[in-house]
Parts: C-alpha cells; structure tokens; sequence
C-alpha cells in the first residue's frame, strides 16, 4: 500500500536543525536526536506503528463493498456501508454464512463461528475487519 | 421407550454449514471446491423447510455424515498431492 510506503520515505528526507535549548521536552529530545539522524528516525516512526500493513478503514470498506457485489446473489445496485444482508440485500441466513466466508478469503482472516453468527450487515463486517488486528 | 427426537437448532445448522464450506477450502482442485460448495448450499436451502422435528433431525444427522465424508476426502487429496510432489 503506498500509504504505507510514505511514512519511511517522508522521514528520510527530514532533516532537523536542533534549536538552541527550550524547556520543552520534545524540543530537547529532537535536537538530542537530530545529531544521530538513524536515532531520530527510529524516535519519529515509533508513533507510526510498526505494523504497516494496517489497513485504512477506507480499504476496508472498499474491498467489503466488493465482496458483496461479487456474490452471484446480490444486486450490486444494492450495495452500500449500511446495507443489512438479510433486510436490504435480500439474502437468506445460509447466504449471509456464503458472504463472512468471502469476507473471510479477502482479508485472509479467520472468524470464530460466535463472531461470525453476529455479523449480519454491512457496518457489522467492516467494523469487525477494521478491528482485526490480522487483517491483510 | 422412544428417544426424544429434536430438530437441530438454526444455529448448529449454520454452524454445519459453515463447516461444509471450510472443508471445500482444503481441496485444491476448482472443480471438486466448488461442486462442494454448491452441493452443499442447494442441500441446504432444499432441507430449509422440513417441518417436523424427526425430519429435520434426520437430514441434519446425514448432513454430519457427509460433512466426515467431505473432510476424509479433503485429506486424502492432500496426501496424494504431497505423494506426488515426494515422486517428482
């Protein structure tokens, strides 16, 4: 993902000229770390979490929109973040099972079976794989 | 004195289900995943309006059966395919 990619390409570029001493914290820290560039990069990026594969909530919840206009049984005129399966998609309950599954193969993610007997509708599936710390 | 027969509950069903389509996942094949999911899901939605409970008891039961036919089958594929890939 490009987003991703921006992070470490923006910090090699930074270069910080350490200001004369202030009582700040982070001023002091950042002209301690801007005479070792490498220290000062690791310093920055940590906020940044290590994990850059994170997906944005906007990705998720475009590749979930996806999904559910891919399965042979939806019309994807349909299909939008608020869409319940079984209500405004027309799906039965064995469809809906049909549907984690492929939300399941998109995200490489498994769901426990009392997970996935929740998710039910379109805000249902995206806040579970937001939150999915193994989401991919 | 006879047993008392009670019909799977909706969630075990999904449950079932769910688990056909699990075990499709491990068959490399395209054709064989598919014709398993697609057996599955229309033995599904035909059994979806048995009524009385011995009925529906009785194809949950042979539902299960097929289920272990499936993932013996499942294994098996995989333990020729590692057969073969040893051969070569």
């Amino acid at each position: 993902m490009a987003a991703a990619a921006l992070g470490p390409a923006i910090l090699r570029r930074i270069r910080l000229s350490p200001s004369p001493s202030s009582s700040q914290p982070f001023a002091a820290a950042a002209a301690a770390a801007a005479s070792h560039p490498h220290a000062l990069a690791r310093w920055l990026s940590r906020p940044m979490s290590s994990h850059d594969a994170h997906l944005t909530r906007e990705e998720v919840v475009d590749r979930v929109l996806d999904v559910l206009k891919s399965h042979p049984k939806v019309d994807p005129s349909k299909v939008n973040p608020d869409a319940h399966f079984e209500k405004d998609l027309g799906l039965d309950s064995l469809d809906t099972v049909e549907v984690v599954m492929a939300i399941e193969e998109e995200f490489k993610l498994e769901i426990p079976d009392r997970e996935a007997d929740k998710i039910d509708s379109l805000p249902l599936a995206i806040e579970y794989v937001s939150n999915h710390p193994m989401a991919a | 004195m006879a047993a008392a027969v009670t019909s799977p509950v909706r969630s075990e069903v999904l449950s079932l289900f769910r688990s056909f389509l699990r075990t499709s996942r491990q068959f490399s094949d395209y054709n064989i995943r598919e014709y398993t999911r697609r057996r599955a899901a229309d033995a599904f939605r035909e059994n979806r309006a048995l009524a009385d409970a011995p009925t529906a008891a009785a194809a949950f039961a042979e539902g299960k059966k097929q289920l272990e036919v499936a993932k013996r089958q499942a294994k098996n594929t995989m333990f020729h395919a590692t057969l073969l890939t040893k051969m070569w």
